[in-house]
């Protein structure tokens, strides 16, 4: 690699580093998050199989997973102002990305609650637990945990999918990755460079779930391998 | 005290349950005996609402009404006074043992927690399962899961606990130390319904035994009478199978 070209990556590093700390992961949490709170109210009103709102779940599912994000997000920021709403690009990227990734964790969600033996439904009832309450102490506390691996999942495209927000004018990470590379003539080594930055994220996500998920399990801490062999025997 | 009369249950177009007329007293050990698809298990579901009714009557203690017609709070209400003890366990994952028999005081019941935890450890100290209070379900064996489950089953102090075979997913070795559980409920004067395939727990701890098949009651009366003077040619039949394959089994 030539001096310039390393010249070029150096000073440019921190100026994509910039908007992908300013935009690009608060855009990715914020959507992430709304289309989480959205996600979950889709999954339970199907599964408790609420009348109205589950066929209006299922409608929106479909429309939501058979268009694509991108045409959403152009749907949101140039089309609605024709019908006399005008959003400012972050905000539009947001209601986009989370709408579009509340249908597909509606359905992790909703097959996660699923996963979650019916058995121990009827149990909850049969010691006098409400609906809510066995949802919120047993039923719910199970399936994120099955569907932890498949949001993560979710979270990881989702902070790569924002560069398309680039399109609807955001000045996000992508963006002035683009505006850089135009500017030195070195589009390889610059993208090159925010691929590489994008990648160090979702490594940093990829640990974190390794993280957290050893965490997520029922399982007593055992402290010797004297008690572990107890607990086996007896 | 727990009655139901001319119970109707179908599962699409196989009738399961052809009018049951059935009636536990306080205090009393019902076993229920039947040949598998006899209805048995459909029996104890309709009770505890875990399946819907198509016709009959229920009466609890004063409660008394048409059993499609109990609205969902009043199902809860029923529930309160219940406890069932399944099949296959079904212990809360997310909960330890003390966790799993202290819920249903503290969430459903709002007892306050130091109460409901000292209530819970008498419990698990009953099943033998105190040693074991801080393990969650996935470190338990099988006969462990299920005593825990009965001791959550007796926590709200119900007036009567329905058991589902419990002891029919266990292996041999640990059947023993569920039945050993339930025999010492029985003398404590727990009003208990047992469905079994445990011939020897029927004969031994139950003093009323019914029988069933095809979805209706065929004969009931006390473990006495079934098992020494069966008055019906089906319950007989029954017997003779299941007592043969008992003596062996020893
Ligand atoms: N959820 C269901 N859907 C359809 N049919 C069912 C359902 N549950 C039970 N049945 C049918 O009802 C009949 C009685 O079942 P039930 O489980 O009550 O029998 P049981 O006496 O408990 O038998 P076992 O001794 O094998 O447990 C069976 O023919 C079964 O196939
Ligand atoms: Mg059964």
């Amino acid at each position: 690699m030539s001096e310039r070209v390393l010249q070029i990556l150096i000073q440019a590093f921190p100026k994509i580093l910039i908007p992908c700390i300013k935009v690009t992961i608060p855009l990715t949490i914020c959507s992430f998050i709304l289309g989480l709170i959205l996600a979950l109210f889709l999954a339970i009103v199907q599964i408790a199989n609420i009348r109205g709102l589950k066929q209006f779940a299922r409608f929106y599912i479909w429309i939501f997973r058979g268009t694509p994000l991108l045409v959403q997000l152009f749907i949101v920021f140039f089309g609605l102002p024709s019908l006399g709403i005008m959003l400012d690009a972050f905000p539009s990227a947001v209601i986009a990305f989370s709408l579009n990734l509340a249908a597909y964790n509606a359905e992790v969600i909703r097959s996660a609650i699923l996963a979650v033996p019916a058995g121990q439904t009827e149990a909850a009832l049969m010691v006098g637990l409400s609906y809510p309450q066995l949802m919120a102490k047993i039923v719910l506390p199970q399936a994120g945990r099955i569907a932890f691996p498949p949001l993560f999942n979710s979270l990881i495209g989702l902070t790569k999918d924002t560069s398309l927000a680039s399109s609807i004018t955001l000045i996000e990470m992508f963006s002035v990755a683009q505006q850089v590379a135009a500017r030195y003539y070195e589009p390889f080594a610059l993208y090159c460079e925010a691929a590489v930055i994008y990648l160090l994220i979702c490594t940093l996500l990829t640990w974190l779930q390794a993280t957290v998920e050893k965490k997520l399990t029922w399982v007593k801490p055992v402290e010797t391998e004297e008690e572990n062999a107890q607990n086996i025997t007896d | 005290m727990l009655e139901v009369k001319n119970l109707h249950k179908s599962f699409d177009k196989n009738e399961v349950l052809r009018g049951v007329d059935f009636k536990v007293e306080k205090g009393e050990v019902i076993a229920v005996l039947g040949s598998s698809g006899s209805g048995k298990t459909t029996l104890l579901r309709c009770i505890s609402f875990l399946e819907k009714s198509d016709q009959g009557e229920i009466i609890f203690d004063d409660f008394r009404k048409e059993i499609t017609k109990v609205t969902n709070k009043e199902i809860r209400g029923l529930r309160m006074k219940m406890g069932f003890v399944f099949q296959g366990y079904h212990l809360f994952r997310n909960k330890t043992a003390l966790e799993n028999v202290m819920i249903g005081q503290t969430v459903a019941r709002k007892i306050p927690s130091t109460e409901a935890k000292a209530t819970a450890l008498q419990m698990l100290e009953k099943v033998g399962m105190l040693n074991r209070a801080n393990y969650y379900p996935d470190q338990l064996s099988g006969g462990q899961q299920q005593r825990v489950a009965i001791a959550r089953a007796m926590a709200t102090n119900p007036e009567v606990i329905l058991f589902d075979e419990p002891t029919s997913a266990l292996d041999p070795e640990l059947t023993g130390e569920v039945l050993d559980v339930m025999k010492k409920l029985a003398k404590e004067g727990t009003t208990m319904v047992v469905v079994t395939h445990e011939m020897g727990f029927a004969q031994e701890v139950a003093n009323h035994v019914v029988y069933m098949e095809g979805g209706i009651v065929v004969e009931e009366g006390t473990s006495k009478e079934i098992f020494t003077n069966p008055k019906d040619e089906r319950t007989r039949r029954f017997l003779r199978r299941t007592l043969s394959d008992y003596d062996y089994s020893i």
